[in-house]
């Protein structure tokens, strides 16, 4: 099936927040206490009950070059996905439609994860506080899978006012987003489609009117070293490595008990 | 032809999983004091329950079991008692722990000869290339050093991804599960070894008790670690 993405305009966005709203409201994530930080991005971070969440940024330290920059931040549905990569118990598993889905059942609360991700993403905290052994289980936006598999939009996408938000098949959102940016190259020369190529594609594409780095997204992100080498290396070493050892004491044991019989015999 | 009724031998089972121990009247040498035995036996049960716990989290199939975190619960709780128990070892008796650690480090020629005559030793039970071994042979303590190493490796890189976590880089964490991983590998691959040659091997058949009553036929202390046996019986 075709891949399915969100493409996010930034340039469109006017930090409404309804599509935080929606997401809450959809998937049934309740409510954060917070208090005023003197701005009107909240709540300040990603959570395990807030999967989506909108990115003020301040430039310009004089009122004429003033600017005010709103990203969005949830999962980025990563074609090459840290989080699938490191998860042990494959909990994290890119479903069908591109995006990575998971199942919570198989999540042990590790927290690879949390810590894998180069976007900073997913969250402990999940499907009830395991307050004995203090694990808690992973959590994070899931595209609305289940909208989406039933012909509806994401909830963000569904109530974003503006148009900022559009969702479909990743391939059409891609040459739209290339037609803004090129559009809007005239007046931004840094314009730039983020998602395109980074990480072989994410399922969230940005429009944006400036570099990635001043929207406070990784120019350049990356799986990390200790992921890739750990997964794809050292595990398949160390299955290898048991099963040698435990094939060579097997053959020991024949023949030893062989030929020590014959040399006792012997003897 | 004429047939003889005999009764079966009986063996106890474990007799005949381990072979057989000491019989009465034998000659002994005490190998392993009991501080040493429990200590032993406490850190292979701990061992099992985080290896298993440990496991878990790596295959898939049996992952449900590890959900909740309760897996991971156990595993710290065997952990600390791991830790815990060698830790309480070392203070009560500081003299033999320090000299078990150092005799890791004494490698001396017969231990290059026992490296060299081991494929043929183990394999066709070849002795006459044997050099005499001391206390711990070469392999014991190749075990004894992977122990040492391996295990200091696990608790830094376990209290790291512990009681560290969100406080280190996530590249710190990511390196600490990658080497937790690294120690798992060489103790299981070794332990592995470790619980063959002292339970299985064909050579060794008996050895195991030695763990369990501390006492070693003399016979097999001379023939396995001379130089050990010599100090012992001239004391």
């Amino acid at each position: 099936m075709a891949d399915k993405a969100i493409l996010y305009d930034a340039t469109k966005c006017t930090a409404c927040r309804g599509c935080q709203v929606a997401c809450k409201q959809w998937n049934d994530l309740p409510g954060e206490l917070t208090t005023n930080r003197g701005t009107y991005e909240n709540p300040p971070d990603l959570s395990a009950n807030t999967w989506l969440k909108m990115r003020f940024t301040e430039i310009g330290d004089t009122p004429e070059n003033l600017r005010w920059l709103f990203a969005r931040r949830a999962c980025m549905h990563c074609t090459d996905a840290a989080c699938v990569e490191v998860c042990p118990t494959k909990a994290l598993y890119h479903h069908e439609l591109g995006f990575v889905a998971y199942k919570r059942e198989l999540c042990t609360g590790c927290g690879y994860c949390v810590e894998a991700c180069p976007f900073d993403v997913p969250r402990s905290g999940g499907g009830g506080a395991g307050t004995v052994h203090g694990v808690r289980t992973m959590s994070k936006c899931i595209l609305c899978e289940d909208r989406i598999t039933n012909g509806e939009e994401p909830a963000c996408v569904k109530t974003c006012p503006t148009g900022a938000l559009t969702y479909g098949d990743r391939s059409d959102l891609l040459a739209d987003g290339q037609a803004r940016v090129a559009s809007l190259k005239s007046t931004y020369p840094n314009a730039y489609l983020y998602g395109e190529k980074e990480l072989n594609g994410l399922h969230v594409l940005y429009v944006l009117d400036d570099t990635p780095e001043v929207y406070g997204l990784p120019a350049n992100p990356q799986i990390p070293v200790a992921a890739t080498v750990w997964q794809d290396v050292l595990q398949p070493v160390g299955w290898g490595l048991a099963g040698l050892v435990a094939l060579g004491l097997g053959l020991n044991y024949v023949i030893a008990r062989r030929k020590i019989k014959i040399n006792s015999e012997e003897e | 032809m004429e047939t003889v009724e005999r009764k079966p031998k009986s063996t106890p089972i474990l007799h005949y999983i381990f072979g057989a121990p000491p019989v009465p009247g034998e000659d002994v040498v005490e190998r392993y004091s009991r501080p040493v035995r429990i200590l032993h036996w406490v850190n292979a049960v701990a061992w099992i329950v985080l290896f298993i716990t440990g496991l878990l989290f790596f295959v898939p199939q049996f992952s449900g079991a590890a959900v909740g975190g309760w897996s991971g619960l156990f595993h710290r709780i065997a952990a600390v008692v791991m830790v815990g128990w060698a830790a309480l070892y070392f203070v009560t008796s500081p003299r033999s722990a320090l000299s078990a650690v150092r005799e890791a480090f004494k490698w001396g020629r017969d231990d290059i000869g026992w490296l060299q005559a081991a494929p043929s030793y183990y394999m066709l039970g070849g002795e006459d290339t044997m050099p005499p071994q001391d206390h711990m042979n070469t392999g014991q303590k190749l075990w004894w050093l992977t122990v040492l190493g391996a295990g200091a490796l696990m608790i830094l890189t376990g209290a790291l991804m512990w009681f560290f976590k969100g406080i280190i880089p996530s590249g710190a964490f990511m390196w600490s599960a990658f080497f937790h991983d690294v120690g798992f590998i060489a103790l299981l691959t070794f332990g592995l070894v470790h619980v063959y040659l002292s339970a299985f091997h064909p050579k060794m058949r008996g050895i195991f008790w030695s763990m369990w009553g501390g006492k070693v036929s003399a016979k097999y202390a001379e023939s396995h670690h001379k130089k050990w046996y010599d100090k012992v019986t001239k004391e």
